[in-house]
């Protein structure tokens, strides 16, 4: 059995899941990483028989959410998560450009593990990310059960 | 001044103190006849007696209550009550009064023609020598227009707080937005640096000014194209929504004229106007006869074309395109209907359509996520309304009410 989770990246900006996977193999992690460009593609992963790809049972995920996005955002993600008996404990950690304090309550109400605002400068970008990698690889994060 | 002692006086000395008494007694009664005037001028009067039956009401009490007096008379004020006010309301009010008191405050009251009035009312007790209150003399001042623009205010600015709310929300997307090209643009920008450092170091490592080509073919076939790609990207995305903005703000100043609209030669320009992509797409367009409404005849083409440009857009490969234009009148609105048959939108995705800037599939058209946004924020303006019905895979309806012309 794979040691560490694979990091499913929920972005619908190309250019931020580039330059989110670039910095976290930066800061020197290994996992593997799958990028989903709006919140219904993650809900298919996780919810939808047959759809692919497709989670695995067994599996360790952590999911970086971005909340706004097309057609599902990253709150209803969160909440869908959450409300799951089979995936509540998958750690959720909220990537986005919004700092609306209400919205940040909201999440942590919702259940998300870590919320952090992407900066805008690059540096605090950079370094908000490798962080995160490193934060990562010391999460002891619970393998998915079985369907 | 102590009473004279009357039984000294000369006959003709009572004779010149009673006219001169009779005389001020005149005085006093056009005195008292002059206010009795500029009150009924002014003000709506009752008396009633100790029981609450009424015994006068003056001219503009008729008017505005549309009783005739004897009608009135012999009453008591229930035959004008409007069911507004509470039992505790007129209980307080007849405690007050029953003590001796003044009563102020403000009466919603019934018209016999069923309208409705309201008074700012003052009732004065008139006590007798026990103290006890013989009769009550009300005056009232009509304040119903008042009222209605106490009314009106609050509309007015429960309104305001909503229109706030909104454009906070706008304000709120829109920051978000701009700072996700942002982010690209100066993360990319970062990339493009690095690139030329690379590019410096190899120079500055060649001998004899040859740069060995595998030193170079990584940025410069890599790094640097796709940095460009993203920083181009998010630079014409900001562009848009700036500009989308600002068509979106300029729709709120641009002045309406309204006026009634024949929506069958609307229609009929709107669908002449987009002819070369509808034939393009072989779609069908049915229009059948619709009602005629009022709004902004330019605003109003707008958003149909808007409906029928998203109908082209989001049409179904697989099958030709079927458009339905139909019309109704309810409740002294006109309602449209734009059918399709197109790919539909999934009902969780349905709340999100007219939010600005939101697009359901960025990557598959193009557009800048404003089209329904504006629709809305037009047809507002003009007492209307947009919404949609849809169902994945089979089609779109939308609908739209103006006021019936």
């Amino acid at each position: 059995m794979k040691t560490e989770p694979v990091i499913l990246i929920v972005e619908d900006d190309e250019g931020h899941a580039i330059l989110i996977r670039e910095n976290l193999i930066a800061a020197g992690l290994s996992n593997r990483m799958e990028h989903f460009r709006d919140g219904q593609a993650v809900l298919d992963f996780f919810f939808k028989s047959g759809a692919m790809p497709a989670h695995e049972a067994g599996q360790m995920y952590l999911v970086l959410l971005d909340i706004r996005m097309p057609k599902v955002d990253g709150i209803e993600v969160l909440r869908r998560i959450k409300s799951d008996p089979a995936l509540r404990k998958l750690p959720v950690i909220m990537l986005t450009t919004t700092d609306d304090t209400r919205e940040v309550d909201r999440c942590h109400q919702l259940g998300c593990s870590v919320y952090i605002q992407k900066p805008v400068d690059y540096e605090k970008f950079a370094e908000a990310i490798r962080r995160l990698g490193m934060f990562v690889t010391l999460m002891l994060v619970p393998p998915l059960n079985g369907d | 001044m102590a009473s004279p002692d009357y039984t000294s006086l000369t006959n003709n000395e009572l004779i010149a103190r009673l006219q001169a008494m009779e005389r001020e007694q005149a005085g006093f009664v056009q005195e008292l006849r002059d206010v009795k005037a500029a009150l009924d001028e002014h003000s709506i009067v009752a008396i009633t007696d100790a029981a609450g039956k009424i015994t006068y009401v003056n001219d503009k009490f008729c008017a505005i209550s549309h009783y005739p007096r004897e009608e009135l008379l012999g009453q008591d004020h229930r035959i004008i009550n409007s069911r507004h006010h509470s039992k505790e309301f007129f209980r307080d009010l007849w405690t007050t009064i029953g003590n001796g008191k003044v009563w102020h405050g403000e009466i919603k009251n019934r018209a016999k023609d069923g309208t409705f009035y309201w008074v700012e009312t003052t009732i004065f007790p008139f006590l007798n020598a026990a103290g006890k209150p013989q009769q009550y003399v009300a005056i009232r001042t009509d304040i119903t227009r008042r009222k209605a623009d106490e009314l009106e205010l609050q509309r007015v600015a429960t309104e305001l707080a909503e229109k706030n709310k909104e454009l906070e929300a706008i304000l709120y997307t829109v920051s978000h937005d701009l700072r996700s090209p942002l982010v690209n643009v100066q993360g990319f920008g970062k990339q493009l640096a690095r690139a030329c450092e690379k590019i410096t170091a190899a120079t500055a490592a060649a001998r004899d000014g040859a740069v060995p080509a595998a030193a170079l073919q990584q940025p410069v076939e890599e790094t640097i194209p796709q940095a460009l790609r993203f920083i181009n990207a998010g630079v014409a995305k900001m562009e848009m929504l700036l500009s989308g903005l600002l068509r979106y703000s300029r729709l709120g100043r641009v002045a309406l004229t309204i006026g009634p609209i024949d929506m069958n030669a609307l229609l009929a320009g709107v669908i002449a106007a987009m002819k070369f992509q509808l034939n393009e797409a072989k779609a069908e367009i049915r229009v059948g006869p619709l009602p005629g409404c009022l709004g902004d005849s330019a605003q109003t083409n707008q958003v149909f074309a808007n409906l029928l440009d998203n109908a082209l857009k989001y049409r179904d490969p697989s099958r030709p395109l079927r458009v339905t234009i139909e019309g109704r009148v309810e409740h002294g609105h006109a309602i449209f209907r734009v059918a399709d048959n197109g790919i539909g939108i999934p009902r969780e995705h349905q709340p999100k359509i007219f939010e600005i800037f939101h697009r359901l599939n960025p990557e598959a058209t193009a557009g800048e996520g404003l089209g329904l946004t504006i629709a809305q924020r037009v047809l507002e303006r003009q007492h209307g309304r947009i919404w949609v019905e849809s169902e994945e895979g089979v089609g779109s309806n939308f609908q739209v009410s103006l006021p019936a012309s």
